[in-house]
């Protein structure tokens, strides 16, 4: 079982890349859980028509712990296993603790076990702000994580604090780095940026997706461009990087 | 508008006769009292029966106040250390670090190296999500000879999962680990208190030429490891049913739970599923259970009609017991207790034909914070239990927790004979009850 968690700062387009390569392994036939670990819990959206599933959070506010395991999850496009922690109302409560609860109840529910996926998708909230958003990155969880960044400055600030956050916890046995994937927003030397950073941390940049306009007509669609435009130049690079995720994956342990 | 509760003349939601009550909640859960009678063990007092064993308590100070008087009153301060959390923990973001140096400090400190180190952390960490895991990786590795036991001091999750009693007692056997097992051997799980050896189940055991193992009757660190290589769990305490289980799936040997009961159909069901996991005939209980009969009898000639009131602290089973005292003619008033366990059903439907009037009390309503000094109060009362007790003013009071190691047919006829004594000797109730965890040393 592939566990794979994708980190990077707010509105970087983590949730659109994680749901493609979703889909993109799905169509190699792999059976793909994506596990949305964002209070928002739209994580999965573009995975069952842009409509939102009930989190685990929810079940638990409303039923404690007398739910079962199909009841945490939905079944989308492509066959994808579709959770989404949930968390807290805005501005009250806690939201690294929403994740903390959630993982633990799937794990307690027996998730993996149930489904046995062949690649487990965290995608991930902004940066490593407290230890629930660490957890996905813990023993057990994902094995290797993949940080999503632009060329923007903040983008690599926020992309760098993680990368560090993964270092720090290396001796922990924790997730290791995978590589950052560049999501171009077409500023100077983007490129460029992304491999110093990738230098900087010893590792890679694992894939660049362009921007394109093909991201927006899927996303009003309620799909992802793998499955809504298949034969679009989108979906050809968002299968590349899927490929080359798994990729650093069959060739053992990651640069870094 | 605030209205004083005194208890005085309304103890409406606080008390409903068991024709009315619901099963098996028949209060509404709100604001909450804590008697000063707890009854109990709390997990300071059930870590402290790992042999040769420290804890150490991460903590705020406030909360540290309860665990260490619990431990200054079983005179075992030297078993105890404690590491404080303060807010600048998680600003400079040391809360896990401190964890591991300050316990790593205590150990280097103290006169021996224990055997095992129970290492509590809080609600506070949990909220933070420490990485516990991680911090027991690095104290294992400091210290390799040390078997370090992760345990939990979260009461804001005491209403979620396992309640801290049940995970302190499944943590108790937390380094227990696969090995090969010792056969013909037993282990008797998540009690605080041996079992009377004249009790059916141990008979059978040793009759059987099993040997019985139990935490209770370790004298030290290799006898509690050896529990380890047992080949049969046994549990009896809803308490320690998680504890069992637990064992069954990391072990893979044998858990029964054979549940605490005053039902003579089901005390002769357990004992026989008990023989047969032993391999061996089960005994006609005929005469056990008469012998249990006739010394009911005889302790209701005693009591009379003096009014019988038990709490949950008592026995897990405080409406099984209450129906079968009611069926033996006892006159018993009153069962104090929040809710009741799936296990309870069968004697509360009994009781609710037998003995309709009869009172089911909450301990934990906010009313009750009068009732020990008020309402309730009438002296001529004979409890079982340290709620029932302090709540109804008695002197004449069993002074039992969790069963009180009494069992079977032979635990009934023990109990009836303890309710003879305490109808016809009289205790000091507010001394005996003025120490929290009945029973352990500090208290007898």
């Amino acid at each position: 079982m592939l566990k794979l968690a994708f980190y990077g700062k707010g509105g970087i387009g983590k949730s659109t890349t994680v749901s493609n390569l979703a889909s993109a392994f799905a169509a190699n036939g792999l059976k793909v859980m994506q596990i949305g670990c964002d209070p928002k819990a739209d994580s999965t959206a573009a995975l069952h028509g842009g409509t939102r599933i009930r989190s685990i959070l929810d079940l638990v506010r409303e039923r404690g712990n007398d739910f079962a395991l199909d009841e945490m999850v939905r079944i989308g496009d492509g066959g994808v296993i579709c959770v989404e922690a949930g968390g807290p109302t805005p501005g009250l409560g806690c939201a690294g603790r929403g994740i903390i609860a959630a993982l633990e109840k799937l794990q307690e529910k027996g998730a993996y076990e149930a489904y046995k996926p062949d690649v487990v998708l965290y995608d991930v909230l902004g940066d490593v702000v407290c230890g629930g958003f660490s957890m996905p990155m813990r023993k057990g969880y994902a094995d290797r994580v993949f940080i999503l960044t632009s060329g923007e400055t903040m983008s690599i600030y926020a992309a760098a604090n993680i990368a560090m956050a993964v270092k720090n916890f290396k001796g922990r046995g924790y997730a290791s780095l995978g590589g950052f994937v560049l999501n171009r927003r077409n500023v100077p030397d983007e490129d460029g940026k992304a491999a110093k950073l990738a230098a900087d941390f010893d590792t890679v940049v694992a894939g660049a997706l362009d921007w394109s306009e093909t991201v927006q007509r899927a996303e009003q669609l309620g799909k992802t461009v793998v499955h809504a435009f298949p034969e679009s130049p989108m979906a050809a690079q968002y299968r590349t990087l899927a490929d080359a995720v798994l990729s650093i994956e069959r060739k053992g342990d990651a640069p870094c | 508008m605030l209205k004083r509760i005194n208890g005085e003349d309304d103890m409406t939601g606080a008390e409903i006769p068991i024709r009315d009550a619901d099963f098996p909640l028949p209060f509404v859960s709100g604001l909450e009292y804590n008697a000063p009678a707890r009854g109990p063990w709390n997990i300071v007092h059930t870590g402290m029966l790992v042999p040769e064993s420290h804890q150490v308590f991460a903590c705020a100070q406030g909360c540290l106040r309860g665990v260490i008087l619990t431990a200054a009153e079983m005179l075992e301060m030297g078993r105890m250390s404690w590491i404080s959390v303060d807010k600048n923990d998680f600003f400079d973001g040391s809360l896990e670090r401190n964890i591991v140096d300050g316990t790593a400090e205590i150990i280097r400190k103290l006169p021996k190296k224990p055997r095992a180190l129970l290492l509590f952390i809080s609600c506070v960490h949990l909220f933070a999500g420490c990485d516990f895991d991680a911090i027991l990786d690095e104290l294992r590795a400091m210290f390799p000879d040390i078997d370090f036991i992760d345990c939990y001091m979260n009461p804001t999750m005491r209403k979620s999962g396992l309640t801290p009693d049940q995970l302190m007692r499944r943590q108790l056997y937390a380094p227990f680990q696969p090995c090969p097992a010792d056969p013909k051997t037993v282990n008797l799980i998540g009690n605080d208190r041996p079992t009377d050896g004249s009790s059916e189940l141990v008979q059978l055991i040793r009759n059987a030429g099993w040997e019985l193992r139990d935490i209770t009757l370790c004298k030290d660190y290799e006898d509690y490891m050896h529990m380890a290589k047992s080949s049969l769990e046994i549990t009896y305490l809803p308490t320690a049913k998680a504890s069992g289980d637990a064992l069954e799936k990391r072990l893979g040997r044998k858990h029964l739970y054979l549940p605490l009961s005053y039902d003579f159909d089901e005390i002769g069901r357990n004992l026989n599923i008990m023989a047969d996991a032993l391999g061996t005939a089960a005994p006609d209980w005929s005469d056990a259970k008469q012998n249990a009969v006739r010394v009911l009898e005889q302790a209701k000639e005693v009591v009379g009609d003096t009014p019988v009131e038990i709490d949950y602290t008592a026995t897990p089973r405080p409406v099984g017991l209450a129906a079968l005292l009611a069926e033996h003619g006892f006159r018993v008033t009153r069962v104090y207790t929040d809710a009741m366990i799936e296990e309870e059903r069968p004697a509360f439907e009994r009781l609710r034909t037998l003995a309709p009037d009869l009172l089911l009390t909450a301990t934990v309503h906010a009313k009750m914070r009068f009732a020990g000094k008020g309402v309730h109060e009438h002296g001529d009362v004979l409890a079982i239990g340290q709620k029932a007790a302090y709540f109804s003013g008695t002197k004449h009071f069993v002074n039992i927790v969790s069963g009180g190691g009494m069992y079977g047919f032979d635990g009934v006829a023990r109990l009836a004979k303890r309710m003879v004594e305490a109808a016809t000797h009289e205790q000091d109730t507010e001394l005996v009850i003025q120490h929290k965890g009945l029973g352990c040393r500090s208290c007898l």
